[in-house]
């Protein structure tokens, strides 16, 4: 019976050895040759990576407008996914359904909608401007300026096309996979571990810090990698809000595949050190919090 | 204390959720604006909706995206369900070491999946392409019929599907696990004893079991799909696009509020889709209160009379003909979009008038897939990346050069374009193309630099403007290397065809040090329309053409070209080597060399056509269009006249050693 329920797997290993497997190898193969495609002469070389380091500006920002992304999102998503945990089960299904229902319209429109708020002369420039905050904002630089007769007054608070305004992007379009995991995992939590460490003699924030925290690290963990690993390698939202001076990982990728500097070999080099990386740093955390890839979602 | 604690906790979660649906909320407002713009509201208005649903390139994206979201999710929760199971009977090593592959798709970041199912699906449509051609070659024949087999696949629909399928199976297995592992294993075998064969057992006893699991792995690959966008702009290729790949596409230019229309549609429908699953939901949850005692409504009846066993053969009836309705309509899809006769057109920047592609279809019954590239080094990229199968390319003068000494163009057929005779002489037989053999030309113009007179008090003249401090922050650097350095090469007063590396680095050290400065406030393209319209910047450089186009929406707009002189370029369409649609190719190059076609563009696009009779007639067509007369400095920015261009020069294919400084300086400058 059992042998039998095991040929169930035979295509699907099949399956994973071609879409999964090959398409990696190919892509170190890449990333370990240079030459033109498709004239069929490949030379195998590593000048792919020592060549690389002229792009560690571009490493640097990726993982740091990432990781300020992750920790944003950690701020407002154990919170939020902490106290939904505690509302009335009606109030959660709503909620869920909320945070689920804006990843049914595709990101790239969510972003977009943040192009026309955040642009110079867009929706929030507007609400500052009949606020007076514009005028607070010069006065403010008019002061800070080194020669403040120089300083000329601008009609607008510049905000797209700086690295905040990337991270903003990332923060709201990778919010909910830092909400979901942290939830599931919170809503599982034993009541009665709660009330045992509180007939123990614990206050509630000792509650919170020796049981529920510790607890919950497993969906923080895969929250954190959610949400780390799309922002790090995202190109659409940093073209988009960044202005196309926001230069990251995702977009040096893309350039030497679709875009005006066509190398796939170098690009294929990029992605395999992103890759490992990547995969690097969740075996670290991995380690930490032994965290189960059981908190992905619902 | 409790209650404030609890005030304090909603106000959290009820920013968050502003926090999430203010952009949204916005974007639906937007979609009545009766204006074009994001930010102004022009009053209440449904006719973007009516444009919506006129809109083929939006509208086949959304039959796009659904299609392959929906298929993609049927296939891999069935193939994932299976794995899943099989993957438990396996013993624990094995199935620890499978899970683990099974977590790859899952743990890399979306562009490395791309990237490598990109790479993989081009190796093997090469080796198909060899395997093929041998296969052909030894003319094997099934009951009187040659086989033939495919020699060129190219990326499309299929490939997209099979990406999204690979993505979505290891989410399913993800959710259908946990329940497998909570299943006792002796059920199957009880059931089994009890008399059951091994498939009623399955039927009857797992699949009831693990059903929540299968549910949510299909929710979440449906989800996954539709909120995909970097997987299928690496493996969809030319001929399919997702409706995130054509916004993407879009926001290089300008979005129209369409878009807008469109998201308010999905986001509508998704949430009463929602609404309904919960109110079920909620509605199932009171009954399991109330007991059983209550009546049933008669929806319920009725579902509970069907769900019966004596209409299990209705059942089955009506599922499978769901199923053959369904392989019907994609089987009968793909028929009516395979049999017609196409031509696959790609042309860097946006740059056709649309319905130009209608009068042709119209004419001539072939389809035209009409695409465009970023820029002509995305063109070039696009092309040799192997995904695509355009048959016409639209190209600027210099990579057109690079294309032909690339050996990758045919020569054309000019008896089968007569229209060609009506393209000027000043036009023909250019240095990219000395003989005339490849090319028929489709626009031309100039460079230049794009102001505005309400952000800038001095009259421009010079290149030196791009880099003056007095402008920081409200500067676009053009979005291509040979144009960003060709600037800074004549500002210099070097020739924008030097190869003296000494020279070229000179020019970058001159946008390298604006740069420093934060003089720049981005790099763009296409964006520069809604950058100049909207008043956000009040220096670009870019072409003439769209300069008419932005100065009919703003004013204040004025071009100038430098006194050290400019570029000035002629786009032409050329085919591709093997291009399979030869005979519908020469048809698309002839209609659109014809005059009226090339008024029409000229119009639209406002770039100067190469055809003599159009240059004539312009300003009359316009008349005839506007009802008014045709302002002769737009014209002369249009139609440059000769002793400015005298100042111009054309930019000629680069040798490899300086493309490729070309190209390292480029990346490198988009790295300080």
């Amino acid at each position: 019976m059992r042998n039998k329920l095991s040929w169930f797997a035979v295509p699907y290993v099949v399956w994973m050895a071609v879409m999964v497997v090959i398409p990696i190898l190919i892509m170190v193969v890449y990333a370990f040759t240079a030459g033109e495609p498709g004239a069929g002469e490949f030379e195998v070389t590593a000048e792919n990576f020592t060549g690389m380091s002229v792009y560690s500006s571009v490493f640097l920002r990726s993982f740091r407008l990432a990781l300020i992304a992750t920790l944003v999102c950690l701020l407002i998503g154990y919170p939020a996914a902490y106290w939904m945990a505690h509302e009335g089960p009606g109030f959660q299904r709503v909620a869920m359904a909320l945070i689920m229902l804006p990843m049914w319209m595709n990101f790239l429109l969510r972003t977009y909608s943040w192009m026309s708020i955040l642009e110079n002369n867009g929706l929030l420039n507007q609400l500052f401007r009949s606020v007076g905050l514009v005028d607070l904002y010069n006065q403010i630089a008019c002061r800070l300026a080194a020669d403040p007769a120089l300083y000329e007054p601008t009609a607008y608070i510049p905000m797209i096309g700086s690295s905040g305004a990337v991270v903003l992007g990332m923060v709201y379009n990778y919010l909910p996979f830092m909400i979901l995991p942290i939830y599931s995992v919170i809503v599982k939590l034993d009541r009665s571990l709660l009330e045992a460490a509180r007939d123990l003699g614990a206050d509630s924030r000792r509650v919170f810090r020796r049981v529920i925290l510790p607890l919950s690290l497993p969906g923080v963990l895969s929250g954190v990698t959610m949400v780390f690993v799309p922002s790090v390698s995202t190109f659409a939202i940093s073209r988009l809000l960044g202005g196309g001076t926001q230069m990251m990982l995702g977009d040096l990728i893309e350039q030497q595949f679709l875009g005006g500097a066509y190398d796939p070999h170098l690009g294929a080099a990029i992605s395999m050190v992103m890759m490992v990386i990547v995969v690097v740093c969740m075996v670290v955390m991995n380690r930490f919090g032994e965290g189960e890839g059981e908190a992905v979602m619902l | 204390m409790k209650r404030n604690g609890r005030v304090g906790s909603r106000l959290f979660i009820g920013l968050t959720f502003l926090f999430l649906y203010a952009p949204i909320l916005l974007l639906i407002v937007f979609s009545f604006n009766a204006g074009d713009s994001g930010a102004v509201w022009k009053g209440f208005s449904l006719h973007w909706y009516g444009r919506l649903f006129r809109n083929r390139l939006i509208m086949e994206s959304v039959y796009t995206t659904l299609l392959v979201s929906l298929l993609a999710t049927v296939i891999a929760t069935a193939a994932g369900t299976f794995a899943a199971i099989g993957l438990y009977s396996l013993g624990r090593r094995k199935r620890e070491a499978l899970l683990t592959v099974n977590s790859i798709p899952m743990m890399n970041a979306d562009i490395v999946t791309g990237v490598s199912l990109c790479l993989f699906f081009v190796a093997f449509f090469q080796g198909w392409g060899v395997f093929a051609k041998w296969f052909n070659a030894q003319e094997l024949a099934l009951m009187g019929h040659a086989l033939r087999l495919p020699d060129r696949l190219v990326l499309g629909f299929g490939t997209l599907l099979l990406a999204h399928v690979a993505f979505n199976i290891p989410y399913v297995i993800l959710n259908v696990a946990p329940k497998l592992r909570q299943m006792d294993r002796n059920l199957m075998d009880a059931a089994q004893d009890l008399g059951c064969t091994w498939m009623q057992a399955f039927w009857r006893v797992m699949l009831p079991e693990i059903k929540p699991g299968i549910v949510s792995g299909a929710l979440i690959a449906f989800t996954m799909s539709i909120d995909d966008f970097i997987i299928s702009y690496f493996t969809a290729g030319s001929a399919s696009s997702t409706l995130a790949m054509t916004i993407y596409g879009m926001t290089k230019k300008r979005v129209t509020p369409e878009i807008n229309a469109v998201s308010t549609l999905l986001f509508l429908s998704v949430l009463a889709l929602l609404v309904l699953s919960n109110l079920k939901e909620a509605r199932q949850e009171a009954r399991h209160r109330r007991g059983a005692a209550s009546a049933p409504s008669a929806l319920e009846r009725a579902r509970q009379k069907f769900s019966g066993p004596r209409f299990r053969w209705v059942r089955r009836g009506a599922a499978a003909a769901l199923v053959c309705a369904f392989a019907a309509s994609v089987s009968f899809l793909s028929y009516a979009t395979g049999s017609r006769p196409v031509v696959n057109v790609c042309s860097m920047g946006e740059y056709i008038d649309e319905s130009l592609i209608t009068q042709f279809e119209e004419a001539t019954g072939i389809r035209v897939n009409y695409q465009t590239a970023e820029s002509n080094e995305a063109l070039y990229s696009l092309l040799k990346s192997g995904g695509a199968d355009y048959d016409v390319v639209v190209a600027s003068d210099y990579m057109v050069g690079r294309f032909i000494a690339e050996d990758m163009l045919d020569k054309l057929d000019y008896s089968r374009i007569p229209n060609f005779s009506l393209v000027d002489g000043r036009f023909r037989n250019l240095a990219f193309d000395p003989a005339n053999e490849y090319t028929v030309p489709y626009t031309w113009g100039t460079l230049g630099i794009i102001y505005n007179t309400a952000m800038v008090d001095e009259e421009i003249t010079s290149w030196g403007a791009l880099y003056d401090g007095r402008y920081a922050g409200n500067v676009l650097l053009i979005n291509n290397s040979r144009d960003a350095l060709g600037e800074a090469l004549l500002y210099l007063g070097y020739s924008v065809n030097t190869t003296d590396e000494q020279e070229i680095r000179q020019a970058c050290a001159v946008i390298e040090d604006a740069n420093r400065r934060g003089v720049f406030q981005g790099r763009v393209s296409d964006e520069v329309y809604q950058k100049m319209e909207g008043g956000n910047a009040a220096i670009a450089t870019y072409y003439a053409g769209d300069f008419v186009t932005m100065q009919s929406n703003n004013e204040d707009l004025s071009f100038v070209i430098p006194e050290e002189g400019s570029n000035w370029f002629v786009d032409a369409m050329c085919m591709l080597k093997d291009a399979p649609h030869r005979e519908e190719a020469h048809r698309w190059i002839n209609f659109i060399a014809s005059t009226e076609a090339n008024l029409a563009n000229m119009h639209y696009i406002g770039y100067a056509s190469p055809n003599r009779e159009a240059l004539e007639q312009y300003p009359d067509y316009y008349l005839e269009q506007e009802g008014e007369e045709l302002d002769p400095e737009i014209y002369d920015i249009m139609v440059t006249p000769p002793e400015v261009l005298e100042r111009c020069q054309a930019y000629q294919n680069l040798p490899p050693a300086t493309l490729s400084l070309y190209n390292s300086l480029w990346i490198q400058l988009g790295l300080s």
